[in-house]
Protein backbone atom coordinates (compact mmCIF):
# COMPACT_ATOMS: atom_id res chain seq x y z
CA UNK A 1 0.00 0.00 0.00
CA UNK A 2 3.29 2.43 0.66
CA UNK A 3 2.72 2.90 -3.49
CA UNK A 4 -0.43 4.99 -1.96
CA UNK A 5 1.67 7.31 0.14
CA UNK A 6 2.25 9.76 -2.07
CA UNK A 7 -0.81 10.00 -3.11
CA UNK A 8 -2.57 10.83 0.23
CA UNK A 9 0.19 13.39 0.48
CA UNK A 10 -0.89 15.05 -2.07
CA UNK A 11 -4.41 15.05 -1.41
CA UNK A 12 -3.95 16.40 2.40
CA UNK A 13 -1.24 18.76 0.99
CA UNK A 14 -3.77 19.57 -1.71
CA UNK A 15 -7.02 20.33 1.25
CA UNK A 16 -4.52 22.48 3.08
CA UNK A 17 -4.16 24.40 1.03
CA UNK A 18 -7.55 24.94 0.23
CA UNK A 19 -8.39 25.66 4.22
CA UNK A 20 -5.77 27.86 4.60
CA UNK A 21 -6.84 30.18 1.70
CA UNK A 22 -10.39 30.32 3.29
CA UNK A 23 -8.81 31.17 6.67
CA UNK A 24 -6.87 33.76 4.50
CA UNK A 25 -9.91 34.99 2.85
CA UNK A 26 -11.83 34.83 6.13
CA UNK A 27 -9.31 37.37 7.53
CA UNK A 28 -8.98 39.54 4.29
CA UNK A 29 -12.78 39.42 2.85
CA UNK A 30 -15.27 42.28 3.48
CA UNK A 31 -18.40 40.97 5.10
CA UNK A 32 -20.94 42.69 4.50
CA UNK A 33 -24.07 40.45 3.47
CA UNK A 34 -27.36 42.16 3.17
CA UNK A 35 -30.72 40.16 1.77
CA UNK A 36 -30.39 41.09 -1.84
CA UNK A 37 -26.99 39.66 -2.23
CA UNK A 38 -27.89 36.50 -0.77
CA UNK A 39 -31.20 36.08 -2.58
CA UNK A 40 -30.59 33.56 -5.95
CA UNK A 41 -29.12 35.47 -8.45
CA UNK A 42 -31.51 35.85 -11.59
CA UNK A 43 -29.49 38.22 -12.98
CA UNK A 44 -31.72 41.52 -10.98
CA UNK A 45 -35.39 39.75 -11.56
CA UNK A 46 -36.83 39.13 -8.42
CA UNK A 47 -36.96 35.18 -7.85
CA UNK A 48 -41.06 34.16 -9.05
CA UNK A 49 -40.41 30.38 -9.72
CA UNK A 50 -39.09 27.99 -7.12
CA UNK A 51 -35.99 26.01 -8.78
CA UNK A 52 -37.71 23.15 -10.01
CA UNK A 53 -37.73 19.65 -8.22
CA UNK A 54 -38.22 17.59 -11.67
CA UNK A 55 -36.45 17.08 -14.42
CA UNK A 56 -37.09 15.63 -17.53
CA UNK A 57 -36.79 11.96 -17.38
CA UNK A 58 -33.81 11.92 -20.52
CA UNK A 59 -31.81 12.69 -17.78
CA UNK A 60 -32.43 9.66 -16.02
CA UNK A 61 -32.38 7.84 -19.01
CA UNK A 62 -28.88 8.88 -19.56
CA UNK A 63 -27.29 8.09 -16.55
CA UNK A 64 -29.00 4.79 -16.42
CA UNK A 65 -27.43 3.89 -19.67
CA UNK A 66 -23.87 5.53 -18.45
CA UNK A 67 -24.38 2.58 -15.84
CA UNK A 68 -24.55 -0.02 -18.33
CA UNK A 69 -21.90 1.09 -20.67
CA UNK A 70 -19.61 1.20 -16.96
CA UNK A 71 -20.52 -2.05 -16.73
CA UNK A 72 -19.03 -2.97 -20.05
CA UNK A 73 -16.16 -0.97 -19.48
CA UNK A 74 -15.37 -3.09 -16.32
CA UNK A 75 -15.56 -5.95 -18.05
CA UNK A 76 -13.70 -4.96 -21.20
CA UNK A 77 -10.32 -3.87 -18.90
CA UNK A 78 -9.68 -6.93 -17.45
CA UNK A 79 -9.66 -8.52 -20.88
CA UNK A 80 -7.39 -5.47 -22.26
CA UNK A 81 -4.76 -6.44 -19.71
CA UNK A 82 -4.87 -10.31 -19.92
CA UNK A 83 -5.62 -10.84 -23.13
CA UNK A 84 -2.74 -12.95 -23.84
CA UNK A 85 -3.23 -15.43 -21.33
CA UNK A 86 -7.56 -15.08 -21.95
CA UNK A 87 -7.01 -16.25 -25.72
CA UNK A 88 -10.12 -17.07 -27.58
CA UNK A 89 -12.06 -17.84 -24.69
CA UNK A 90 -11.93 -14.33 -23.24
CA UNK A 91 -12.60 -13.43 -26.74
CA UNK A 92 -15.46 -14.97 -27.19
CA UNK A 93 -16.83 -13.98 -24.16
CA UNK A 94 -16.29 -10.31 -24.82
CA UNK A 95 -18.15 -10.21 -28.21
CA UNK A 96 -21.28 -12.25 -26.85
CA UNK A 97 -21.27 -9.54 -24.15
CA UNK A 98 -21.21 -6.80 -26.28
CA UNK A 99 -23.77 -7.81 -28.93
CA UNK A 100 -26.24 -8.01 -26.57
CA UNK A 101 -24.80 -5.35 -25.12
CA UNK A 102 -25.41 -3.73 -28.08
CA UNK A 103 -28.57 -4.63 -28.75
CA UNK A 104 -30.49 -3.84 -25.64
CA UNK A 105 -28.70 0.53 -26.94
CA UNK A 106 -30.14 -0.28 -30.49
CA UNK A 107 -33.33 -0.92 -28.81
CA UNK A 108 -33.25 2.12 -26.20
CA UNK A 109 -32.18 4.48 -29.03
CA UNK A 110 -35.34 2.94 -31.50
CA UNK A 111 -37.45 3.62 -28.49
CA UNK A 112 -36.14 7.49 -28.41
CA UNK A 113 -34.33 6.90 -25.39
CA UNK A 114 -31.67 9.70 -26.50
CA UNK A 115 -33.63 12.18 -28.24
CA UNK A 116 -33.34 15.46 -27.23
CA UNK A 117 -35.13 18.42 -27.77
CA UNK A 118 -38.05 19.56 -29.99
CA UNK A 119 -38.05 18.29 -33.60
CA UNK A 120 -35.77 20.25 -35.55
CA UNK A 121 -37.58 21.49 -38.96
CA UNK A 122 -36.09 23.66 -41.13
CA UNK A 123 -38.93 26.78 -41.28
CA UNK A 124 -39.87 29.02 -44.24
CA UNK A 125 -38.47 32.00 -43.20
CA UNK A 126 -40.30 34.11 -45.59
CA UNK A 127 -43.28 32.72 -44.50
CA UNK A 128 -42.50 33.21 -40.97
CA UNK A 129 -42.15 36.61 -41.16
CA UNK A 130 -45.09 37.43 -42.98
CA UNK A 131 -47.32 36.16 -40.16
CA UNK A 132 -45.87 38.85 -37.32
CA UNK A 133 -48.06 38.88 -34.66
CA UNK A 134 -47.32 39.09 -30.89
CA UNK A 135 -49.41 35.99 -29.83
CA UNK A 136 -47.78 32.88 -29.23
CA UNK A 137 -48.02 30.05 -32.11
CA UNK A 138 -48.12 26.64 -32.65
CA UNK A 139 -44.85 26.39 -33.61
CA UNK A 140 -43.07 28.90 -31.13
CA UNK A 141 -43.12 30.14 -28.18
CA UNK A 142 -41.64 33.36 -28.86
CA UNK A 143 -43.76 36.34 -29.36
CA UNK A 144 -43.25 37.68 -32.33
CA UNK A 145 -43.69 41.64 -32.70
CA UNK A 146 -45.06 43.40 -35.57
CA UNK A 147 -45.16 47.25 -35.73
CA UNK A 148 -48.60 47.81 -34.68
CA UNK A 149 -48.45 50.64 -32.10
CA UNK A 150 -44.81 51.68 -32.83
CA UNK A 151 -44.87 55.24 -34.95
CA UNK A 152 -43.58 55.88 -38.32
CA UNK A 153 -39.83 56.05 -38.77
CA UNK A 154 -38.35 59.31 -37.94
CA UNK A 155 -41.08 60.15 -35.53
CA UNK A 156 -40.26 61.06 -32.15
CA UNK A 157 -41.99 58.20 -29.83
CA UNK B 1 6.17 -9.40 -14.52
CA UNK B 2 5.22 -5.96 -15.41
CA UNK B 3 3.34 -5.97 -12.15
CA UNK B 4 6.71 -6.10 -9.71
CA UNK B 5 8.60 -3.84 -12.34
CA UNK B 6 6.05 -0.95 -12.16
CA UNK B 7 6.51 -0.63 -8.57
CA UNK B 8 8.73 2.22 -7.82
CA UNK B 9 11.64 0.78 -6.03
CA UNK B 10 11.65 4.15 -3.46
CA UNK B 11 8.58 2.60 -1.93
CA UNK B 12 9.74 -0.94 -1.54
CA UNK B 13 10.13 -2.94 1.32
CA UNK B 14 10.05 -0.67 4.76
CA UNK B 15 10.38 2.76 4.97
CA UNK B 16 13.61 4.56 5.58
CA UNK B 17 13.98 8.35 6.35
CA UNK B 18 15.60 9.30 2.85
CA UNK B 19 12.81 8.10 0.59
CA UNK B 20 10.29 9.70 2.82
CA UNK B 21 12.24 13.13 2.60
CA UNK B 22 12.68 12.32 -1.25
CA UNK B 23 8.66 11.74 -1.28
CA UNK B 24 8.09 14.99 0.92
CA UNK B 25 9.88 16.85 -2.01
CA UNK B 26 8.37 15.55 -4.74
CA UNK B 27 4.77 16.30 -3.23
CA UNK B 28 5.85 19.81 -2.97
CA UNK B 29 7.29 20.28 -6.15
CA UNK B 30 4.12 18.89 -8.15
CA UNK B 31 1.94 20.82 -5.99
CA UNK B 32 3.59 24.48 -6.74
CA UNK B 33 4.30 22.95 -10.63
CA UNK B 34 0.84 22.35 -10.29
CA UNK B 35 -0.23 25.93 -8.84
CA UNK B 36 2.10 27.43 -11.26
CA UNK B 37 1.34 25.83 -14.41
CA UNK B 38 -1.99 26.52 -13.64
CA UNK B 39 -1.31 29.73 -13.68
CA UNK B 40 0.56 29.95 -16.44
CA UNK B 41 -1.89 28.09 -18.54
CA UNK B 42 -4.34 30.54 -17.81
CA UNK B 43 -2.32 33.31 -18.69
CA UNK B 44 -1.52 31.53 -21.93
CA UNK B 45 -4.96 31.14 -23.21
CA UNK B 46 -5.58 34.65 -22.53
CA UNK B 47 -2.54 35.22 -24.51
CA UNK B 48 -3.15 33.35 -27.32
CA UNK B 49 -6.58 33.89 -27.41
CA UNK B 50 -6.16 37.13 -27.80
CA UNK B 51 -3.42 37.05 -30.54
CA UNK B 52 -6.14 35.00 -32.40
CA UNK B 53 -8.33 37.59 -32.02
CA UNK B 54 -6.21 39.93 -33.09
CA UNK B 55 -5.96 41.71 -29.36
CA UNK B 56 -3.02 42.39 -27.17
CA UNK B 57 -4.38 40.47 -24.16
CA UNK B 58 -3.01 41.14 -20.88
CA UNK B 59 0.01 43.09 -20.89
CA UNK B 60 -0.01 45.10 -17.95
CA UNK B 61 0.85 42.96 -14.59
CA UNK B 62 4.77 41.91 -15.15
CA UNK B 63 6.43 41.11 -18.32
CA UNK B 64 3.78 40.12 -21.54
CA UNK B 65 1.26 40.71 -18.75
CA UNK B 66 2.74 37.34 -16.71
CA UNK B 67 2.11 37.95 -14.03
CA UNK B 68 -2.03 38.90 -14.28
CA UNK B 69 -3.26 35.44 -12.78
CA UNK B 70 -1.38 35.88 -10.02
CA UNK B 71 -2.94 39.50 -9.13
CA UNK B 72 -6.63 38.00 -10.16
CA UNK B 73 -6.04 35.60 -7.82
CA UNK B 74 -5.08 37.66 -5.24
CA UNK B 75 -7.67 39.98 -5.89
CA UNK B 76 -10.31 37.00 -5.26
CA UNK B 77 -8.48 36.53 -1.76
CA UNK B 78 -9.80 40.25 -0.91
CA UNK B 79 -13.52 39.60 -2.93
CA UNK B 80 -16.67 39.05 0.05
CA UNK B 81 -17.48 35.45 0.54
CA UNK B 82 -21.51 34.98 -0.43
CA UNK B 83 -23.34 31.67 1.17
CA UNK B 84 -26.81 32.69 -0.56
CA UNK B 85 -29.85 32.23 1.85
CA UNK B 86 -31.20 29.21 -0.39
CA UNK B 87 -28.02 27.11 0.00
CA UNK B 88 -27.41 23.94 1.79
CA UNK B 89 -24.66 25.25 3.93
CA UNK B 90 -22.45 22.11 4.33
CA UNK B 91 -22.54 20.72 0.52
CA UNK B 92 -21.89 23.87 -0.92
CA UNK B 93 -19.04 24.30 1.04
CA UNK B 94 -17.73 21.03 0.25
CA UNK B 95 -18.38 21.02 -3.41
CA UNK B 96 -15.55 23.24 -4.36
CA UNK B 97 -13.01 20.56 -2.80
CA UNK B 98 -14.42 17.68 -4.89
CA UNK B 99 -13.68 19.83 -7.97
CA UNK B 100 -9.75 21.18 -6.77
CA UNK B 101 -8.49 18.21 -4.76
CA UNK B 102 -9.14 15.55 -7.49
CA UNK B 103 -8.13 17.95 -10.39
CA UNK B 104 -4.65 18.05 -8.42
CA UNK B 105 -4.40 14.38 -7.86
CA UNK B 106 -4.04 13.17 -11.12
CA UNK B 107 -0.63 14.81 -11.25
CA UNK B 108 0.33 12.23 -9.22
CA UNK B 109 0.48 9.33 -11.79
CA UNK B 110 1.57 10.93 -14.72
CA UNK B 111 5.39 10.18 -15.73
CA UNK B 112 6.81 13.99 -15.67
CA UNK B 113 10.05 12.74 -16.87
CA UNK B 114 12.72 10.32 -16.58
CA UNK B 115 14.78 8.06 -18.81
CA UNK B 116 12.97 4.99 -20.82
CA UNK B 117 15.25 4.51 -23.77
CA UNK B 118 17.14 1.16 -23.74
CA UNK B 119 13.89 -0.26 -21.53
CA UNK B 120 15.36 1.58 -18.84
CA UNK B 121 11.41 2.28 -17.50
CA UNK B 122 11.90 5.62 -16.31
CA UNK B 123 14.48 5.13 -13.48
CA UNK B 124 16.12 8.15 -12.65
CA UNK B 125 18.69 8.21 -9.57
CA UNK B 126 18.30 10.82 -6.92
CA UNK B 127 20.02 11.12 -3.61
CA UNK B 128 21.75 7.62 -4.28
CA UNK B 129 18.22 6.46 -4.70
CA UNK B 130 16.45 4.88 -7.83
CA UNK B 131 13.44 6.40 -8.50
CA UNK B 132 10.67 7.28 -10.83
CA UNK B 133 10.01 11.24 -12.05
CA UNK B 134 6.42 10.84 -11.00
CA UNK B 135 5.21 10.92 -7.37
CA UNK B 136 3.64 7.44 -7.27
CA UNK B 137 3.03 4.69 -9.30
CA UNK B 138 0.09 2.57 -8.74
CA UNK B 139 -0.42 -0.81 -10.73
CA UNK B 140 -4.09 0.49 -11.28
CA UNK B 141 -2.66 3.96 -12.68
CA UNK B 142 -4.79 4.78 -15.10
CA UNK B 143 -8.08 3.51 -13.23
CA UNK B 144 -7.11 6.27 -10.71
CA UNK B 145 -7.53 9.19 -13.19
CA UNK B 146 -10.59 7.45 -14.06
CA UNK B 147 -12.00 7.29 -10.98
CA UNK B 148 -10.11 10.85 -10.12
CA UNK B 149 -12.42 12.50 -13.14
CA UNK B 150 -15.31 10.94 -11.76
CA UNK B 151 -15.10 12.40 -8.52
CA UNK B 152 -15.03 16.02 -10.35
CA UNK B 153 -18.71 15.15 -11.47
CA UNK B 154 -19.57 15.64 -7.64
CA UNK B 155 -18.14 18.36 -7.78
CA UNK B 156 -19.83 19.99 -10.44
CA UNK B 157 -23.12 18.61 -9.70
CA UNK B 158 -23.11 19.39 -6.15
CA UNK B 159 -22.50 22.86 -6.49
CA UNK B 160 -25.44 23.43 -8.75
CA UNK B 161 -27.66 21.28 -6.60
CA UNK B 162 -26.87 23.15 -3.29
CA UNK B 163 -26.85 26.94 -4.28
CA UNK B 164 -30.47 26.61 -4.09
CA UNK B 165 -31.25 28.60 -7.53
CA UNK B 166 -32.36 27.96 -10.54
CA UNK B 167 -29.59 28.73 -13.12
CA UNK B 168 -27.05 26.72 -11.07
CA UNK B 169 -29.19 23.76 -11.38
CA UNK B 170 -29.71 23.78 -14.80
CA UNK B 171 -25.81 24.16 -15.53
CA UNK B 172 -25.34 21.07 -13.07
CA UNK B 173 -27.91 18.63 -14.44
CA UNK B 174 -26.90 19.27 -17.84
CA UNK B 175 -22.91 18.85 -17.01
CA UNK B 176 -23.79 16.04 -15.51
CA UNK B 177 -25.46 14.35 -17.87
CA UNK B 178 -22.91 15.45 -20.33
CA UNK B 179 -19.86 14.50 -18.28
CA UNK B 180 -21.09 10.92 -17.74
CA UNK B 181 -21.74 10.27 -21.47
CA UNK B 182 -18.36 11.28 -22.47
CA UNK B 183 -16.66 9.36 -19.58
CA UNK B 184 -18.27 6.31 -21.50
CA UNK B 185 -16.63 7.15 -24.85
CA UNK B 186 -13.41 7.82 -23.06
CA UNK B 187 -13.42 4.57 -21.09
CA UNK B 188 -13.77 2.87 -24.43
CA UNK B 189 -11.36 4.24 -26.44
CA UNK B 190 -9.23 4.04 -23.40
CA UNK B 191 -9.51 0.33 -23.41
CA UNK B 192 -8.00 0.04 -27.26
CA UNK B 193 -5.06 1.44 -25.60
CA UNK B 194 -5.09 -0.93 -22.72
CA UNK B 195 -5.46 -3.78 -25.29
CA UNK B 196 -1.57 -2.37 -26.87
CA UNK B 197 0.18 -1.77 -23.83
CA UNK B 198 -1.42 -4.94 -21.89
CA UNK B 199 -1.04 -2.80 -18.48
CA UNK B 200 -2.95 -0.38 -16.56
CA UNK B 201 0.03 1.77 -14.76
CA UNK B 202 1.31 4.75 -16.48
CA UNK B 203 4.73 3.29 -16.14
CA UNK B 204 4.09 0.27 -18.20
CA UNK B 205 1.78 2.13 -21.11
CA UNK B 206 4.49 4.81 -21.26
CA UNK B 207 7.18 1.80 -21.67
CA UNK B 208 5.27 -0.01 -24.91
CA UNK B 209 5.40 2.97 -26.67
CA UNK B 210 9.52 3.26 -27.65
CA UNK B 211 9.12 4.36 -30.84
CA UNK B 212 6.75 6.62 -33.38
CA UNK B 213 5.45 3.41 -34.86
CA UNK B 214 4.51 2.12 -31.56
CA UNK B 215 2.85 5.22 -29.87
CA UNK B 216 -0.23 4.67 -29.07
CA UNK B 217 -1.81 6.95 -31.68
CA UNK B 218 -0.33 5.19 -33.83
CA UNK B 219 -0.42 1.57 -33.01
CA UNK B 220 -4.23 1.74 -31.97
CA UNK B 221 -4.98 3.57 -35.67
CA UNK B 222 -5.94 6.85 -34.90
CA UNK B 223 -9.58 6.84 -34.17
CA UNK B 224 -9.13 5.38 -30.52
CA UNK B 225 -7.04 8.63 -30.45
CA UNK B 226 -9.47 11.14 -31.86
CA UNK B 227 -12.30 10.12 -29.79
CA UNK B 228 -10.10 10.09 -26.55
CA UNK B 229 -9.74 14.04 -27.67
CA UNK B 230 -12.97 14.58 -28.37
CA UNK B 231 -14.50 12.54 -25.44
CA UNK B 232 -11.47 14.45 -22.81
CA UNK B 233 -12.42 17.90 -24.90
CA UNK B 234 -16.49 17.22 -23.63
CA UNK B 235 -15.62 15.90 -19.69
CA UNK B 236 -13.09 19.34 -19.26
CA UNK B 237 -16.65 21.39 -20.27
CA UNK B 238 -14.21 23.03 -22.80
CA UNK B 239 -15.61 24.82 -25.82
CA UNK B 240 -16.87 23.99 -27.88
CA UNK B 241 -18.50 21.53 -25.28
CA UNK B 242 -19.13 24.63 -22.85
CA UNK B 243 -22.77 24.31 -22.45
CA UNK B 244 -22.36 23.71 -18.79
CA UNK B 245 -21.81 27.60 -18.57
CA UNK B 246 -23.43 28.64 -21.62
CA UNK B 247 -23.21 32.09 -20.41
CA UNK B 248 -26.45 33.39 -23.07
CA UNK B 249 -29.07 30.82 -21.42
CA UNK B 250 -27.27 30.05 -17.86
CA UNK B 251 -26.05 32.96 -16.54
CA UNK B 252 -22.45 30.92 -15.05
CA UNK B 253 -23.81 27.55 -15.05
CA UNK B 254 -23.23 24.97 -12.01
CA UNK B 255 -20.80 28.08 -10.04
CA UNK B 256 -23.26 31.38 -10.74
CA UNK B 257 -23.85 31.50 -6.91
CA UNK B 258 -20.19 31.21 -5.99
CA UNK B 259 -17.48 34.10 -5.40
CA UNK B 260 -14.21 34.88 -4.02
CA UNK B 261 -12.35 31.68 -3.46
CA UNK B 262 -14.52 29.31 -3.54
CA UNK B 263 -15.25 30.44 -7.18
CA UNK B 264 -11.25 30.30 -7.18
CA UNK B 265 -11.26 27.22 -6.54
CA UNK B 266 -13.44 25.88 -9.19
CA UNK B 267 -11.79 27.90 -11.85
CA UNK B 268 -8.21 26.43 -10.63
CA UNK B 269 -9.60 22.85 -11.07
CA UNK B 270 -11.07 23.59 -14.51
CA UNK B 271 -7.49 25.41 -15.76
CA UNK B 272 -5.88 21.95 -13.82
CA UNK B 273 -7.87 19.79 -15.74
CA UNK B 274 -6.72 20.84 -18.72
CA UNK B 275 -3.33 20.51 -18.23
CA UNK B 276 -3.56 17.26 -16.62
CA UNK B 277 -6.19 15.81 -19.17
CA UNK B 278 -3.51 16.81 -21.96
CA UNK B 279 -0.78 15.17 -19.99
CA UNK B 280 -3.14 11.73 -19.69
CA UNK B 281 -3.21 12.11 -23.32
CA UNK B 282 0.80 12.89 -23.79
CA UNK B 283 0.71 9.81 -21.88
CA UNK B 284 -1.57 7.84 -23.46
CA UNK B 285 -1.05 8.22 -26.88
CA UNK B 286 2.57 10.10 -27.70
CA UNK B 287 4.47 8.17 -25.26
CA UNK B 288 4.87 10.54 -22.48
CA UNK B 289 8.47 11.39 -21.90
CA UNK B 290 9.99 8.74 -24.68
CA UNK B 291 11.53 10.97 -26.89
CA UNK B 292 10.64 11.01 -30.79
CA UNK B 293 12.23 8.02 -32.21
CA UNK B 294 12.23 6.40 -36.19
CA UNK B 295 13.20 3.28 -36.35
CA UNK B 296 16.74 3.49 -35.54
CA UNK B 297 17.00 7.59 -34.92
CA UNK B 298 15.92 9.09 -32.19
CA UNK B 299 15.49 12.74 -31.92
CA UNK B 300 18.38 13.64 -29.57
CA UNK B 301 18.40 16.99 -27.33
CA UNK B 302 21.76 17.56 -27.29
CA UNK B 303 24.00 18.52 -24.11
CA UNK B 304 20.99 16.99 -21.62
CA UNK B 305 20.65 14.15 -19.99
CA UNK B 306 18.55 11.24 -21.07
CA UNK B 307 16.84 12.15 -17.52
CA UNK B 308 16.11 15.59 -17.93
CA UNK B 309 15.60 15.17 -21.44
CA UNK B 310 11.98 13.21 -20.92
CA UNK B 311 10.93 16.00 -18.90
CA UNK B 312 11.55 18.49 -21.66
CA UNK B 313 10.02 16.01 -24.33
CA UNK B 314 6.70 15.91 -21.79
CA UNK B 315 6.47 19.42 -21.59
CA UNK B 316 6.68 19.70 -25.68
CA UNK B 317 3.98 17.32 -26.17
CA UNK B 318 2.03 18.91 -23.54
CA UNK B 319 2.09 22.63 -24.78
CA UNK B 320 0.92 20.90 -27.88
CA UNK B 321 -2.32 19.81 -26.38
CA UNK B 322 -2.61 22.77 -24.86
CA UNK B 323 -2.50 25.15 -27.55
CA UNK B 324 -4.87 23.01 -29.56
CA UNK B 325 -7.29 23.29 -26.99
CA UNK B 326 -7.10 27.14 -26.94
CA UNK B 327 -7.71 26.95 -30.52
CA UNK B 328 -10.43 24.29 -30.37
CA UNK B 329 -12.65 27.68 -28.40
CA UNK B 330 -11.25 30.62 -30.83
CA UNK B 331 -12.35 28.32 -33.81
CA UNK B 332 -15.63 25.87 -33.30
CA UNK B 333 -19.01 27.26 -32.03
CA UNK B 334 -20.49 25.71 -29.13
CA UNK B 335 -22.90 23.23 -29.78
CA UNK B 336 -26.42 22.80 -29.09
CA UNK B 337 -27.73 19.94 -26.52
CA UNK B 338 -28.98 17.38 -28.99
CA UNK B 339 -26.29 17.63 -31.12
CA UNK B 340 -23.65 17.45 -28.24
CA UNK B 341 -25.94 14.12 -26.39
CA UNK B 342 -26.02 12.64 -30.30
CA UNK B 343 -22.53 13.16 -30.94
CA UNK B 344 -21.52 10.91 -27.29
CA UNK B 345 -24.34 8.11 -27.62
CA UNK B 346 -24.92 7.66 -31.21
CA UNK B 347 -21.38 7.97 -32.68
CA UNK B 348 -18.56 8.17 -30.44
CA UNK B 349 -19.69 5.35 -28.63
CA UNK B 350 -20.35 2.95 -31.15
CA UNK B 351 -17.11 4.13 -32.89
CA UNK B 352 -15.05 3.07 -29.85
CA UNK B 353 -16.29 0.25 -28.97
CA UNK B 354 -16.88 -1.21 -32.25
CA UNK B 355 -13.20 -0.17 -33.14
CA UNK B 356 -12.03 -1.91 -29.47
CA UNK B 357 -13.97 -5.05 -30.53
CA UNK B 358 -11.85 -4.79 -34.44
CA UNK B 359 -8.92 -4.86 -32.74
CA UNK B 360 -9.13 -7.05 -30.37
CA UNK B 361 -9.89 -9.43 -33.00
CA UNK B 362 -6.92 -8.46 -34.81
CA UNK B 363 -4.07 -9.02 -32.44
CA UNK B 364 -6.19 -12.62 -31.29
CA UNK B 365 -6.04 -13.57 -34.65
CA UNK B 366 -1.93 -12.95 -35.01
CA UNK B 367 -1.74 -14.90 -31.88
CA UNK B 368 -3.73 -17.93 -33.21
CA UNK B 369 -1.94 -17.62 -36.63
CA UNK B 370 -4.93 -17.05 -38.38
CA UNK B 371 -4.82 -15.16 -41.82
CA UNK B 372 -5.15 -12.08 -41.15
CA UNK B 373 -7.25 -10.93 -43.86
CA UNK B 374 -9.70 -13.07 -43.21
CA UNK B 375 -10.10 -12.37 -39.58
CA UNK B 376 -10.05 -8.31 -40.81
CA UNK B 377 -12.83 -9.19 -43.65
CA UNK B 378 -15.12 -11.04 -40.42
CA UNK B 379 -14.77 -8.19 -38.43
CA UNK B 380 -15.30 -5.52 -40.46
CA UNK B 381 -18.01 -7.17 -42.07
CA UNK B 382 -19.79 -7.81 -38.56
CA UNK B 383 -19.08 -3.98 -38.07
CA UNK B 384 -20.65 -2.89 -41.41
CA UNK B 385 -23.83 -5.28 -39.69
CA UNK B 386 -24.40 -3.30 -36.34
CA UNK B 387 -23.36 0.03 -38.40
CA UNK B 388 -26.54 -0.92 -40.54
CA UNK B 389 -28.83 -2.12 -37.26
CA UNK B 390 -27.53 1.17 -35.52
CA UNK B 391 -28.70 3.38 -38.59
CA UNK B 392 -31.85 1.41 -38.70
CA UNK B 393 -32.86 2.05 -35.15
CA UNK B 394 -32.02 5.87 -35.58
CA UNK B 395 -34.38 6.20 -38.33
CA UNK B 396 -37.21 4.23 -36.32
CA UNK B 397 -36.65 6.41 -33.44
CA UNK B 398 -36.42 9.65 -36.45
CA UNK B 399 -39.97 8.01 -37.76
CA UNK B 400 -41.36 8.35 -34.52
CA UNK B 401 -41.09 11.46 -33.56
CA UNK B 402 -42.13 12.90 -36.89
CA UNK B 403 -45.56 11.18 -36.21
CA UNK B 404 -45.15 12.51 -32.91
CA UNK B 405 -46.06 8.98 -30.85
CA UNK B 406 -46.52 9.16 -27.49
CA UNK B 407 -44.88 6.43 -24.86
Amino acid sequence: MSQYLPVVALAIVTVLFGALSFGASRLLAPRRPSSAKSAPYECGILPSQEPPERFPVSFYIVAMLFIMFDIEIIFVYPYAVARSSLGLYGFVAIVVFSVLFFLTFVYEVARGGLDWGPLQRSRNLESAAAVVSPERTTTTTIRRVGTEGRGEPGEAA
Amino acid sequence: MTGVLAIDPLLFGELKWMPLVIVALKVLVIFVVGLVGTMFMVWFERKVIAGMQNRIGPNKAGPFGILQTLADGVKLFFKEDLLPDRADRFVFRLAPFLAFVPAFLVWAVLPLGGDYRDGNRGLVEWFGHATRVQLADPPVGILLVLALSSIAVYGIMLAGWSSGSKYPLLGAVRATAQMVSYEAALGLSLAAVLLTSGSLSTVGIVGTQDSLSNWNVVATGVVPFVIFVIAATAELNRPPFDLVEAEQELVGGFNTEYSSLRFALFFLAEFMNTITMSGVIVTLFLGGPQPLAIGDWTADIPLVGNGLEGTIWFLLKLLLFLYIYVWFRATLPRLRYDQLMDLGWKVLIPISLGWFLLLAALRLGRDEDWNVWLVAGVSVAGLLVAAVVMFGAMKVSGRNRQQGAVY
